[in-house]
């Protein structure tokens, strides 16, 4: 195990005392929480389950759509990615989609589907597809010859090879893609509830206090939700550290 | 090479058909044909007042992206440079940047109130994290020899900075500001749905709420144009700084 980082959160402490000092000292509560009000508040809201059911809210919408592009973004790109002629056919509707910001897109998604959980699914979706779609693509093509070359004279078929030969051999860039996906995902699904008042979500709440001025409210909630930011990187990291474990010993020889 | 490059514009312009006639049969305002869409592009888009939208997005983009780009810069090779300070703050970075810029608006809006300001400190924070995790990465990458030799010839802490951790984090910071790029242009669209008076943020987000569909497409079109454009002047850019380092590391250049 590595040994706790003191310094590192010496500092954090020294940052949330001279918070607090400033807080107090000038007054400040009018344009910033202090960090125990926030933290009170942080720890009153998820006693309450008030917090707990808006990050849930969150949370299930965030995963469904990541889940959702994942799927799509992983068969989308393995396919095109073993034929050269659906590159070719693809290239330029991927590259005219691809710079368009989802969050562009909440605005039309409301229209079309309301304020609720299937546009924020869609958006997440949308956000999240790109970068797997074009990490898998790439690392199919990057694939090594060889390898289909000796699967394909060891009889193996055509869709065999996507599943045995193709899919895994991209496997590390799918997670790169994923990892991408995870931040943005979150970013566009928060902005999305911030968009739409009062139906749930930690986007929507912190709306919602901004509104009523309610700081400490406001400021836990900023909390938690770089709390689940966190802990998605982490999670994420491990995850790929497990699945793609042979990455760090055999890419010597990738390329 | 050009039959391969035909046959991908072929698709592209079959999928405009298909939306065109997709969209006369489902006759809805909601789903307007793209030649309504392109029509109302061609007269929306040289007036002035869609060109001030433009014209404010990217000077929000300027001004957020540099002072982002800046801080990001001078914190990672500092953090990158120096292992006792970059374990000391390490908590503190990592949580603020798991933190969706999106989180900050409404704390910033109270803070700053609903002017630029707020705009300018969402984008800068955004656009700093990528580039410190670039120029920290890159510092930290400079090789053990260099360094002994840096160390062995008394290179003072400024020449060390200038001479040799900044050429060679420059690679990764450009690639940081190149991520930095995109993900401004995010946090330009989003701030501007917050309280804006103009930019192509605004111009979405109330088209859409005055229900002028074609201009919200041709809005959301525009802005995926600009991040396009954006992205090539960033490459071509990047092509003439890092010349040194496609030359040597050959199968880069793209």
């Amino acid at each position: 195990m590595k040994p706790p980082n003191v310094a590192g959160w010496l500092v954090v402490a020294v940052v949330v005392g001279v918070g607090e000092a400033a807080v107090r000292l000038f007054d400040l509560h009018d344009s910033v929480a202090a960090p125990s009000a926030a933290f009170g508040a942080l720890v009153a809201g998820l006693a309450s389950g008030e917090l707990s059911g808006e990050i849930g809210t969150t949370l299930e919408s965030y995963a469904e759509g990541l889940a959702l592009a994942v799927a799509a973004g992983v068969v989308l790109g393995v396919v095109i990615g073993s034929s050269r002629v659906l590159q070719d056919a693809s290239f330029v509707v991927i590259e005219f989609l691809r710079p368009i910001p989802a969050v562009a897109l909440i605005p039309l998604a409301i229209l079309f589907l309301g304020l609720g959980v299937p546009m924020r699914r869609f958006v997440i979706a949308y956000a999240a597809v790109w970068p797997i779609l074009i990490n898998t693509l790439y690392g199919v093509r990057g694939s090594d010859r060889l390898l289909h070359d000796v699967a394909t004279t060891s009889g193996v078929s055509s869709a065999g090879r996507l599943v045995r030969v193709a899919l895994p051999a991209a496997l590390p860039s799918i997670a790169t893609g994923i990892r991408v996906s995870a931040s943005i995902a979150l970013l566009v699904g928060v902005t999305a509830e911030f968009l739409s008042p009062g139906t749930g979500g930690i986007g929507s709440y912190m709306h919602q206090q901004q509104l009523a001025f309610q700081l400490p409210e406001l400021y836990g909630a900023v909390v938690l939700v770089g709390i689940l930011g966190y802990a998605i990187n982490v999670a994420l990291g491990a995850a790929e550290r497990h699945v793609v474990f042979w990455v760090g010993e055999a890419r010597t020889g990738a390329r | 090479m050009i039959a391969r490059r035909l046959l991908g514009v072929a698709v592209f312009a079959a999928a405009l058909g298909v939306w065109e006639l997709w969209a006369h049969a489902e006759d809805s305002f909601l789903f307007p044909p793209v030649s309504t869409v392109a029509e109302r592009a061609w007269q929306v888009w040289p007036t002035s007042e869609f060109l001030l939208n433009v014209a404010g997005s990217l000077k929000r983009l300027a001004a957020g992206y540099a002072i982002g780009a800046a801080v990001g810069v001078a914190v990672g090779l500092v953090l990158g440079a120096r292992r006792g300070v970059r374990l000391a703050l390490e908590p503190l970075t990592e949580f603020l940047r798991a933190i969706p810029p999106i989180a900050i608006v409404p704390v910033l809006v109270v803070m700053l109130g609903l002017g630029d300001a707020m705009r300018v400190a969402v984008i800068a924070f955004g656009v700093c994290f990528p580039v410190l995790v670039g120029a920290s990465q890159g510092v930290r990458a400079v090789s053990p020899e260099a360094r002994d030799t840096a160390a062995m010839l008394h290179v003072g802490p400024a020449e060390l900075l200038y001479r040799l951790y900044l050429p060679a984090a420059l690679p990764s910071i450009v690639a940081g500001l190149r991520v930095a790029l995109s993900i401004g242009l995010v946090l330009v669209v989003i701030s501007e749905f917050v309280g804006s008076p103009d930019g192509l943020g605004y111009y979405i987000l109330s088209s859409s709420r005055s229900f002028n569909v074609p201009e919200m497409y041709g809005g959301i079109l525009f802005l995926g144009l600009l991040g396009y454009v954006l992205n090539r002047l960033f490459l071509l850019a990047e092509r003439h700084v890092l010349f040194w380092h496609y030359g040597a590391a050959g199968e880069l250049v793209r």
